[in-house]
């Protein structure tokens, strides 16, 4: 395999695993903040805002996996 | 159990009519769209026919200097080069089209790989449009600065132009009392005023605080301009805008702009003096902290632009997919594969369109959220849910008091008391 078969095979495998991540996390986050919300349904409006700001922070982990398949695609 | 006979199915429809309303020209625009629907299929399957490995399918979703109306034409956009001569001058190049530049200009093609084409490749690939996909060249000296409109720019100034006509068109109406000294009037103002609504109760309330007026207009802009940049994707032969990462990048850049005016002093002694933090964490934690300002509207943009693109990949994926089978496999294994692919095309559509205003909403809540960090008092944190409502009892107090408000008052504000005024039941924030 050449280099820029390894990069690309790296960027796949890297997106894969960052999705993989990010799925489990959202996924995680998103049955907890349904628990809270139907034990709780007067609170569901904050529930919703601080799940958005979680999710905002485990995507941004998977963005940056995102960002660096990017590179290895461009760049190589 | 039981069956319908024929002529109940006809009552039934009947009566689905007239209930429905559906006059003649409800049902031109409802076969228009179904016939526009079939034939923004054919573009793909056009691209991807001709067999010549040409990334056209893939282009489809990038950016490029044409709008491409593949049955029926492709128009080519100005082009507009600032570019070095030979003898090392300057010089400002303008074209109607790509195809003019390469006719009477000193351009030529690139292969994509450093070479060049010959003028023989060059006049070869105006056939089929192909000298579109190759990036132009000068032909002595070099390219500074491409200014080309290209389809994006395009749709951006064209989704910017529709949102600001049809929002001045509403605020007008509002202006004049529609919606706040009578009911809204007519679906298109109940519609956008369930959305105005939300934005103001969901959204900026619950994040901002107390100065959520001041930032309102930014984040129903926003909101609206990327809602119907997705949307207008959606439409045969429609260009998502917001699938490039230099229009979300701008958008982005507008948030961080924005959050770093608002921030508050606090909001910068935590980035560069985190109180309460021992003093030989604080050389590790400040680059952190600093690095985290441009993470938040780094993010902002790729989330936008991965969602918006990976949902056109995966059609064109999904649409290839027959005819890799046909190619591999046979005819016949092709032909079966559209009872899989078109119906899982179809899945992914109405995923789009949900995603659409999902995202929308997420980069405007975001958005919010990070002004109202930065304009956050700290002392009251954990308490601004009862800043809000104090604020709502207020404006109830302030509304039954004083009945109708003054004409001169700013547009959100106008919004916000017709809104309170007419449907008292939407405006109450659900707690």
């Amino acid at each position: 395999m050449g280099n820029a078969a390894l990069a690309y095979l790296a960027a796949g495998i890297g997106i894969a695993g960052a999705a993989l991540g990010a799925g489990l996390g959202i996924g995680r986050l998103a049955s907890s903040a349904m628990e809270g919300t139907a034990r709780q349904p007067e609170a569901a409006n904050e529930i919703r805002t601080t799940m958005i700001i979680a999710a905002a922070l485990i995507e941004g982990v998977a963005i940056i996996a995102e960002i660096v398949a990017i590179l290895l695609i461009v760049l190589t | 159990m039981n069956m319908l006979r024929p002529h109940e199915i006809g009552t039934i429809f009947k009566q689905l009519m007239e209930n429905m309303k559906l006059n003649p020209l409800r049902w031109l625009a409802l076969v228009a769209l179904v016939v526009g629907l079939l034939a923004a299929g054919a573009p793909a399957q056009a691209a991807e026919s001709d067999g010549s490995g040409d990334p056209k399918a893939v282009q489809h979703s990038a950016d490029g200097n044409y709008l491409n109306f593949e049955p029926f034409g492709v128009i080519e956009l100005p082009r507009l080069f600032l570019a070095r001569t030979a003898e090392g001058g300057f010089t400002f190049d303008a074209f109607a089209t790509t195809h003019a530049a390469l006719d009477h200009g000193p351009y030529t093609l690139g292969d994509g790989e450093g070479g060049t084409l010959t003028d023989a490749q060059v006049d070869a690939s105006f056939k089929d449009h192909k000298h579109l996909y190759f990036p132009v060249k000068r032909a002595q000296g070099s390219i500074m600065v491409d200014f080309s409109l290209t389809r994006h720019t395009v749709y951006v100034f064209l989704v910017g132009l529709i949102v600001v006509v049809v929002m001045l068109r509403l605020a007008a109406k509002y202006k004049r009392g529609v919606g706040r000294e009578e009911a809204p009037h007519g679906t298109w103002q109940n519609l956008m005023e369930v959305f105005i609504v939300f934005l103001r109760d969901e959204v900026t309330k619950p994040t901002i605080g107390e100065r959520w007026k001041t930032y309102f207009p930014y984040v129903a802009t926003v909101f609206f301009f990327i809602l119907l940049g997705n949307l207008i994707g959606l439409v045969p032969w429609g260009v998502t805008a917001t699938s490039n990462i230099m229009v979300t990048g701008t958008l982005a850049a507008f948030t961080f702009v924005l959050t770093q005016f608002a921030g508050t002093k606090e909001y910068w002694q935590h980035i560069f003096n985190p109180p309460g933090v021992p003093v030989f964490v604080k050389p590790f934690l400040v680059p952190v902290e600093f690095i985290g300002l441009f993470t938040k509207p780094l993010a902002l943009a790729f989330r936008l632009f991965g969602n918006m693109l990976s949902g056109h990949l995966v059609i064109v994926s999904l649409i290839g997919l027959i005819f890799i089978f046909a190619a591999q496999l046979g005819t016949g294994v092709g032909y079966a594969t559209i009872f899989i692919s078109v119906p899982l095309t179809v899945f992914i559509y109405v995923l789009k369109l949900a995603i659409s205003f999902i995202q929308a909403y997420i980069f405007a809540i975001l958005s919010a959220l990070f002004i109202g960090l930065a304009i956050e008092e700290h002392e009251h944190v954990g308490e601004e849910h009862i800043g809000i409502e104090e604020d709502d009892e207020r404006r109830r107090a302030e509304i039954e008091g004083d009945g109708v408000p003054g004409q001169a008052e700013e547009l959100q504000d106008v919004l916000d008391e017709g809104v309170t005024e007419t449907t008292p039941v939407v405006s109450e924030p659900a707690r």
